[in-house]
């Protein structure tokens, strides 16, 4: 190989290290922008719930409603799903014989609006933490790809 | 939605405070399977870092799920553990809790971007 050759390849492979490191800092950006979303979405779920908490009672909203290893099985109400290395948020409808019960019902038989709003909340959480994935596999993957590329062009 | 996608997909699970929890079950991704295994851990004032581990780690093996969350105070406590899991799946994503914010600066992703940008000599 001349030395115009190892050139021209030193080159190639410093314009890729750009662009990579161009995507890595937009998918930071983005990976820190969906973690404060989050962040906010589930902060106006907790108000919500302490103001269930507030009109209903302290004991309307505990750990002591959950379900424990000891009680009934059940099947999760949403699933993530994988197409094209991407993930999403699938959801199946209550059909309590099939195991997929309603959550709401472990905490109030007649759930107030405050609580049901907070529900929607947590919701909209989950499906940002899924967006939240797929930033941070993309983001995993640029950082391993930039780790190998930069020990090639350093041996 | 078809229903065998839905069979296929693989679940959240979550480890945090009483209200991450309840949030996060509220919004239906809590499950109890037949072995009696639960995809939530509610992480109370009492809770030791060993058992968050022992929870964070048997989730991990776990292959019906997909993504862990916790909150980024209880990643602190097992900090070693989640810098060693460098797997795309199940993928870890530390969420804020409601008494404490999100600090990207702990973030093990973003610490290794962070540890990217140093110059090579520099890094260890």
């Amino acid at each position: 190989m001349t030395a115009d050759d190892s050139k021209s390849e030193k080159n190639a492979a410093g314009q890729l290290l750009d662009s990579m490191y161009l995507d890595m800092f937009y998918l930071i950006e983005a990976h820190t922008q969906c973690r404060v979303d989050i962040e906010r979405t589930n902060s106006s779920g907790a108000i919500l719930l302490a103001r269930t908490k507030f009109q209903q009672g302290g004991h309307s909203l505990t750990t002591a409603q959950i379900p424990t290893e000891n009680s009934a099985e059940f099947n999760a109400l949403c699933r993530v799903v994988e197409k094209a290395e991407r993930v999403s948020i699938e959801r199946h409808s209550v059909d309590k014989e099939s195991g997929y019960v309603e959550p709401l019902h472990w905490f109030s038989v007649l759930p107030p609006m405050s609580l049901r709003t907070a529900v929607e909340r947590f919701k909209k959480s989950i499906e940002l933490v899924a967006e939240s994935t797929n930033l941070q596999r993309e983001l995993a993957k640029i950082l391993n790809g930039i780790d190998r590329l930069r020990r090639s062009v350093a041996q | 939605m078809s229903n065998q996608s839905f069979e296929e997909g693989k679940l959240m699970a979550v480890i945090g405070d009483e209200d991450t929890c309840v949030g996060f079950l509220l919004g239906g991704i809590g499950e109890i399977n037949e072995q009696r295994q639960s995809n939530f851990m509610v992480v109370e004032k009492d809770t030791t870092a060993a058992q968050i581990d022992e929870c964070f780690k048997r989730f991990v093996a776990r292959d019906d799920i997909a993504i862990i969350m916790i909150n980024q105070i209880y990643a602190d406590m097992i900090r070693t553990t989640i810098d060693k899991h460098l797997l795309p799946v199940p993928t870890v994503l530390e969420i804020p809790s409601k008494q404490h914010a999100y600090d990207s600066s702990k973030d093990s992703i973003l610490k290794r971007a962070q540890g990217i940008l140093k110059p090579t000599g520099r890094r260890r």
